[in-house]
């Protein structure tokens, strides 16, 4: 018997990287990695499980949640009538307490995420100085590996940089910024807008063409060299979008302006459904679904990925650095809001809000998430996100697998929505159905390939052993709730979703070489405009809990 | 014999009792009723470690003795049934009462019927701040029911009060009907300052010999006798609480406000 070698036994394995779609077949485990299996056919594991009629996938992979850092924080207290509401996280013997509500606690989030069978997420917007408050609560979120994108779309230096002209002074300070904070790619959130929103009253961009206030420049300037500076750094993950103009009816064509601002660069529009909206003049009524053409945009230009940001029927809560959204939701609904500004950074925008299905603009948004998971020809390019919890949980994935697997299921559902979306959408025409091995691209083989993750989403030889089990059944709403087994790092975590162990994953940054002499001018900046002095504004290496730096691509 | 819960604990550690209420003992035995789980801090223990429990439920009324100052959510959620504090009665008494009546002989902490739906609640004491109040977060406190304090209050009562009745016999603090949005808050001693923010609806009745400054938002209307005001003197007496007989006849000046929400909200004074 060798020590700690574990055998996973007879399951159905869906492993697309590798091309492995539904063969029965074993796998080896050994610290915490996926290895041959011994040569030697004496070698007996230390551990075996049984997978024999269960599905085996990759550990899933949430690439857009917002699961940490100052606006979280602010959500879970600005939402206790929720966590009041809600099935408390009771502690156990190896567990903590927790809260749910639409905003939960760090440790729910993890127990949850695993619960899953999710074992890594990355938080999609932290300002760069609230680094070291996200990478505190990544400490306290168990169970699953975690990152965080790093807000650039409206910080000033960057803005300074490209009006500028000075592109080297731009890639090393973006390179910079994501190793001081430790983060692990570069996030555009209404790139310029956030800025307008500080000097203007309800103030925002209407075009990516508007320019800036003192700097000149336009968010297609921010998106088109953010993207090239990203490419040359050669960073796991292209530049990440949430585009200008989110959720405003007519929004398409800006969203459309900011892929072609990309000029071939990668680039990753996030939450494309709220991006994809046909109508004008701010008028709700006139709201449709423009799906299609972008859709068909994104599949002829193999540069751009997207997620989601699916819309679930039910309460949430918006929270998001785009500052005028915020404004713009709590004036909709007549909610609470909480609105902030990160000095020389970010904006950030709170307000709660509830989707319901007989709300012609909900059903539609729900509709137009939908028509992107079925409209886009490769799985490769399009992931499975809410904007957790923006357009809903991650706990409501089980039940988009559902509605993508099962064209019945889908259309049943459609009748019970605002039949007006009939006219303004056309997912009643679409019968396409995903298959398991979609399912896995899209939960977990593709986002690790769109954020450069060679050892998840798959499970070849090398791959970190982050696997999950489920049950096979017929309503995959059912199946994919409840996993049967979830696996970090080679250890049995999940059984039957109970908590088994509470492992704490690792949090993966990149670390980006770049000229050097560029801290003298940042260092310059800081003193002159910053509250925080230069040499306490980086987050150390030893700050980090299990930190892990991922390599930068060898190539675009 | 009427269900008997008798404090015997002497901890500094709160004591929660949320959930022991006259309807949902009503089918258990002594013995499960020892055993139901309350909170000391956070650990889960018996009723038992800290009552001795004697009689029966099946009449849907329950008395809590002893120094209870410590132990809170006394009737929290009741539906039905009657309940009696004879003595100091802790936090969030009547905490989203749906119905039934609770008794306090002493004093009661905050947050007494706090988003309470129906039901009565009458505190022959004191009682803290938030009284009737929305929690932290939550769109509306109070919807209905009545809370009568034949004492003082704290600050907040009747914070984002929707519906019902609270009446206090003494003193209240300040800011009472923060952003209210409708109900009666009626208030027969003395009082601080900022009632009324942000209120929508509602009235709120100061009677007391000294009529509290209000905020700049509110206008005064008129002077005058409104008939609902004997009326409602009348049902509070009906409910044994002490109402001065010189108000029954009194004039009383009416402001409207807080006009920044709108001014449909009213504040009566007691006729300098």
């Amino acid at each position: 018997m060798t020590e700690s070698l574990f055998k996973i036994s007879g399951g159905y394995v869906y492993d697309p990287k590798n091309e492995i779609d539904g063969q029965v077949k074993d796998l080896w485990v050994q610290d915490g990695k996926i290895v041959e299996p011994p040569t030697d056919p004496t070698t007996r594991p230390s551990k075996t499980l049984n997978a024999t009629g269960f599905v085996v996938m990759p550990g899933g992979i949430d690439m857009h949640c917002h699961i940490a850092g100052p606006k979280v924080n602010t959500a879970r207290k600005m939402r206790p009538e929720e966590k009041r509401q809600a099935e408390p996280v009771e502690r156990s013997a190896i567990s903590h307490s927790g809260t749910m509500g639409s905003v939960p606690s760090t440790f729910a989030t993890g127990y949850k995420y695993a619960g899953l069978g999710y074992t890594t997420a990355f938080d999609a917007a932290v300002p760069p100085l609230s680094a070291r408050h996200a990478h505190e609560e990544f400490e306290d979120t168990p169970c699953i590996d975690k990152g965080f994108y790093v807000l650039m779309g409206n910080n000033h230096y960057i803005m300074k940089a490209i009006q500028e002209h000075e592109p080297e002074r731009l890639r090393s300070f973006v390179a910079w910024l994501l190793g001081a904070s430790k983060g692990f790619a570069a996030k555009l959130v209404n790139p310029g807008g956030v800025e307008v929103w500080k000097h203007h009253q309800a103030g925002n961009v209407n075009t990516v063409d508007q320019e800036v206030d003192f700097y000149n420049v336009t968010p297609r300037h921010i998106i088109r060299e953010m993207s090239r500076t990203v490419d040359e750094l050669r960073l796991p993950h292209s530049v990440h979008i949430h585009c200008n103009n989110l959720g405003l009816p007519g929004n398409w064509t800006t969203t459309l302006e900011t892929m072609q601002a990309l000029e071939g660069h990668r680039g990753h529009i996030t939450h494309i459904q709220f991006h994809s909206y046909g109508g004008g003049d701010g008028d709700e009524d006139t709201l449709n679904s423009k799906v299609t053409p972008l859709a068909e945009y994104v599949n002829s230009h193999e540069n751009i990925t997207v997620d989601v940001g699916q819309v679930m029927f039910g309460e949430t809560t918006s929270m998001t650095g785009d500052g005028p959204l915020g404004y713009f939701l709590h004036n909709i609904y007549g909610t609470k809001w909480f609105s902030s500004d990160t000095e020389l950074e970010s904006g950030c925008g709170i307000a709660p809000i509830k989707y319901r299905n007989k709300s012609l603009v909900h059903a539609l948004q729900w509709a137009i998430g939908l028509e992107w998971y079925l409209q886009v020809h490769d799985p490769w390019r399009v992931v499975m996100s809410t904007d957790h919890p923006n357009g809903g949980s991650f706990l409501a994935y089980p039940q988009i697998i559902r509605l993508l697997m099962d064209r019945t299921y889908r259309q049943d559902v459609l009748k019970t929505v605002n039949p007006g979306i009939r006219e303004r959408s056309s997912l009643p025409d679409l019968d396409r159905e995903y298959t398991l091995n979609e399912i896995a691209i899209i939960t977990r083989a593709g986002p690790a390939k769109i954020l450069g993750l060679t050892n998840k989403g798959h499970l070849g030889i090398g791959a970190d052993a982050d696997i999950t089990i489920y049950a096979p059944h017929e309503n995959k709403e059912t199946m994919f709730e409840l996993p049967r087994y979830v696996i970090k790092s080679g250890q049995v975590i999940v059984e039957d979703g109970e908590i088994r162990e509470t492992l704490n994953g690792h949090t993966l940054h990149v670390a980006p070489d770049y000229d050097r002499d560029v801290e003298e001018n940042i260092a310059d900046w800081f003193e002159q405009y910053y509250s925080i002095r230069f040499r306490n504004y980086p987050v150390s290496d030893g700050y980090l809990h299990k930190p892990q730096k991922v390599a930068c691509r060898s190539n675009i | 014999m009427t269900l008997q819960l008798r404090y015997k604990g002497s901890t500094n550690v709160p004591v929660e009792v949320e959930g022991i209420t006259p309807c949902s003992l009503r089918d258990k035995t002594l013995a499960e009723i020892e055993q139901c789980t309350i909170f000391h801090g956070n650990d889960k223990v018996p009723l038992a470690e800290f009552f001795d429990v004697s009689g029966t439920a099946s009449n849907e009324e329950m008395q809590w003795l002893g120094d209870l100052s410590g132990v809170h959510w006394i009737g929290a959620k009741m539906l039905r049934g009657k309940i009696s504090i004879h003595g100091n009665g802790g936090r969030h008494i009547g905490s989203e009462l749906q119905g039934g009546e609770i008794d306090v002989e002493g004093n009661a902490g905050d947050w007494v019927g706090a988003e309470m739906h129906g039901g009565t609640i009458h505190v022959r004491g004191n009682a803290g701040h938030l009284i009737g109040a929305a929690y932290r977060g939550s769109a509306r406190g109070m919807t209905g029911g009545r809370i009568l304090i034949d004492g003082n209050v704290g600050n907040e009562i009747g914070h984002t009060m929707r519906r019902g009745l609270l009446a206090v016999g003494g003193n209240a603090g300040d800011l009472a009907a923060f952003n209210m949005l409708a109900g009666t808050i009626l208030v027969f001693g003395e009082s601080g300052i900022r009632h009324g923010a942000g209120m929508r609806r509602g009235t709120l009745g100061f009677f007391g010999n000294n009529s509290p400054p209000l905020l700049p938002s509110f206008q005064h209307a008129c002077r005058y006798q409104p008939e609902f005001v004997p009326l409602l003197f009348a049902q509070l007496k009906g409910h044994d609480f002490v109402v001065p007989e010189h108000l029954f006849t009194t004039e009383f000046d009416l402001y409207h406000g807080d006009l920044i929400e709108g001014g449909r909200g009213e504040i009566l004074t007691v006729a300098a």
